[in-house]
């Protein structure tokens, strides 16, 4: 037999699974319910994390260890606040100057690297080794240069993409649909492992160790839909013969 | 007598000589390891164009060396001894052109060995100011043959990284278009051709406002500082002033408060240019949670409930992307989704009308707005990929040609300059 607070922790988990799978129906008491739980209890998870992992160890810890130099980025963090308050939100420039031209600042060199260089670099380095390569090898990095620059023609938006021009932003949109299709799968069956670990759960719960709490509040959820629909009906049909 | 004399000796002679061969190896293993020669023009210095932690040593390559020579390099940070193993290598495998370095920034030579010994590997990270000493010996199986004197270096870090010369110069020149785009945009205007997925826009909110109902903008998950952030308020600015234009109603649930805050200006600023000033709602935009999930939950909670005829997902999404996506689908809502997150793009295809992708999106706040800036910015994109399709498509060509006829300098140069340090 499990402890008490496991049987209640099974219980409410149980019972929130269900009630956000019930969305999946219509929308329902059940979801609102779990949906606001879920809310409040996400602000408040996030309002601990910010109080403990970035509060305290980053800004209470150093001051009262005389490090005042902490001081500087939690008054410009403290400057965007202002926002709320139209008189001095003028204050709040400060904090956000300081945020783009960091951000930009330590993006734009970055970018460079990543976003052309690397790319030119890794389509040309095989090519380099070209007389000792495959003729299989040879013709994949000749797909690889092709695919490169005509998606990147996709994305041009100089030009009209007429005539020849729309051909080759076709190719690229047939290099990124297929790009998108092995993401898409990956990304599915990344999803329906979660999904398995909700129905492991259910599974787990329906035990009779649990007091079958997966089947009991699965039937309670039908029992309420089935006799919400039937009085929804019952209204209805009350208020056709009332008209 | 003089048989017996010369068979006693026969095996004297067998005995020490089997004696004398038995104990050659034993006797060259135990012999003291002494270098046959001193390793001359060993020197140490300073890694050049890095944060510190690291120094190059160089030193010729010696004429006796053959293929199974290997150097062991040795570092220490005291004056005397605690010699610690930073590296070793086959002497074959290693010269001056070794180093990783661009040409314009590193002139190596095969007569020389050049070695970047990372400190921070062998000691931890070093105090500022920490000089270095170093050594090195050859060897050849086992043996030492040579080594050299010590000599020493201060490692530190150099305010300017000369290898990155091709960043900075890429950089200036798209700065430079960037200023002319400008200059341009503002006095004749920039050409930006169609984007598809924008005309439906005028379609959405047409239809909204026959309808009745409202219509729904989520700006994604990233705070303002996110390109694909800020394109979405460039984006919901245009699309409020339509709301306003129709007199429909557009509501904007927000995950970031510093994203609603600037939202909220976005959409008020609209409402002014539309002269629909009395129309707008200060609540249009408003919190509802940083938590990615419970976000979603009520989004797609709200969604359900006013069930909206046209919903915008324009930023940047994660795994809520398809959960709302297909919430607002299963309510008949036409749907308009931008978004640069390239992994949630299939899901807005197969649950949306029209999507925007990747940089359609930044592209998007452009094409509605036709700001100068925004534009110039467009063009500078498009100026840089240019310059990689046509490095792409000239550099193919030349790298393998050179590789085919070994124009090796050719190909070291092509290399060198479009390569990240």
């Amino acid at each position: 037999m499990s402890e008490p607070w496991m049987i209640a922790g099974a219980w409410l988990a149980t019972g929130l699974t269900i009630a956000l799978f019930s969305f999946l129906y219509k929308d329902n008491p059940f979801f609102k319910i779990a949906e606001h739980l879920y809310l409040g209890a996400g602000m408040g998870w996030l309002f601990q994390v910010s109080v403990f992992s970035v509060w305290g160890p980053k800004i209470w810890t150093p001051i009262s260890n005389g490090d005042l130099m902490v001081l500087v980025p939690s008054i410009l963090g403290l400057s965007l606040m202002t926002q709320f308050i139209p008189k001095i939100s003028w204050i709040s420039r400060y904090g956000f100057t300081f945020l783009m031209g960091y951000g930009a600042g330590l993006a734009i060199p970055a970018s460079l690297a990543t976003d052309f260089m690397n790319q030119i670099m890794g389509t040309l380095q095989p090519l380099a080794g070209v007389s000792s390569m495959t003729p299989l090898a040879i013709v994949n990095s000749l797909i690889v240069a092709v695919g490169l620059v005509c998606v990147l023609f996709y994305f041009f938006f100089s030009v009209e993409h007429q005539g020849h021009f729309k051909k080759v932003s076709n190719i690229g949109v047939y290099f990124l649909m297929i790009y998108f299709g092995a993401s898409f799968g990956n990304t599915v069956m990344a999803r329906f492992s979660l999904l398995y670990g909700r129905f492991d759960d259910l599974y787990t719960f329906s035990g009779g160790n649990y007091f079958y709490a997966t089947q009991i509040i699965l039937a309670g959820m039908v029992v309420y839909f089935i006799v919400h629909e039937l009085l929804r009906k019952k209204e209805a049909s009350e208020g056709e013969a009332a008209q | 007598m003089t048989k017996n004399k010369a068979l006693h000796l026969a095996v004297l002679f067998l005995f020490t000589a089997g004696s004398a061969f038995a104990a050659k190896p034993a006797a060259v293993k135990k012999a003291p390891a002494q270098p046959a020669a001193a390793i001359t023009g060993f020197a140490a210095a300073d890694m050049p164009y890095d944060v510190g932690g690291a120094a190059l040593l160089r030193w010729p390559v010696g004429h006796a060396e053959t293929p199974d020579t290997v150097y062991t390099v040795f570092a220490s940070t005291v004056e005397n001894g605690g010699w610690v193993k930073a590296d070793e290598f086959k002497a074959a495998g290693n010269s001056g052109k070794s180093v990783d370095l661009p040409f314009w920034a590193w002139d190596g030579s095969s007569s020389e060995h050049a070695l970047k010994v990372d400190l921070n590997a062998a000691f931890g990270e070093l105090p500022a100011g920490t000089v270095v000493h170093f050594k090195v010996e050859s060897s050849v199986n086992g043996v030492v043959t040579a080594a050299s004197e010590p000599v020493s270096a201060e490692p530190k870090g150099n305010w300017f990284r000369l290898d990155r010369l091709n960043n900075v110069v890429l950089f200036v020149v798209l700065v430079g278009v960037f200023f002319w785009a400008v200059s341009h945009a503002k006095r004749k205007g920039l050409f930006i051709r169609r984007i598809a997925g924008l005309d439906a826009i005028d379609e959405a909110i047409g239809r909204a406002t026959e309808m009745g109902k409202p219509i729904y903008y989520t700006t994604g998950n990233q705070p303002i500082s996110y390109i694909g952030t800020i394109a979405s308020t460039f984006i919901l600015g245009e699309v409020s002033k339509k709301v306003a234009q129709y007199d429909s109603m557009i509501q904007v649930p927000h995950y970031d408060p510093v994203v609603m805050t600037v939202c909220k200006e976005v959409v008020k600023q609209s409402y002014l240019e539309a002269g629909r000033p009395d129309s707008y709602r200060d609540d249009s935009n408003f919190f509802v949670s940083q938590d990615q999930f419970s976000f979603a939950a009520s989004v797609d909670g709200l969604i359900a409930r006013e069930k909206p005829a046209a919903v915008f997902f324009m930023g940047y999404f994660s795994a809520e992307a398809l959960l709302l996506a297909e919430v607002g689908a299963a309510n008949g809502a036409i749907q308009i989704a931008g978004t640069d997150a390239e992994g949630q793009l299939p899901f807005f295809f197969t649950a949306c009308d029209y999507t925007l992708i990747g940089e359609e999106l930044y592209a998007a706040g452009a094409y509605l707005s036709k700001e100068p800036m925004l534009l110039s910015a467009l063009k500078v994109q498009d100026f840089g990929k240019l310059v990689v399709m046509l490095a792409v498509l000239f550099g193919t060509v030349i790298v393998m040609l050179g590789a085919k006829f070994h124009w090796d300098t050719l190909v070291n140069v092509v290399v060198n300059v479009f390569k990240a340090y």
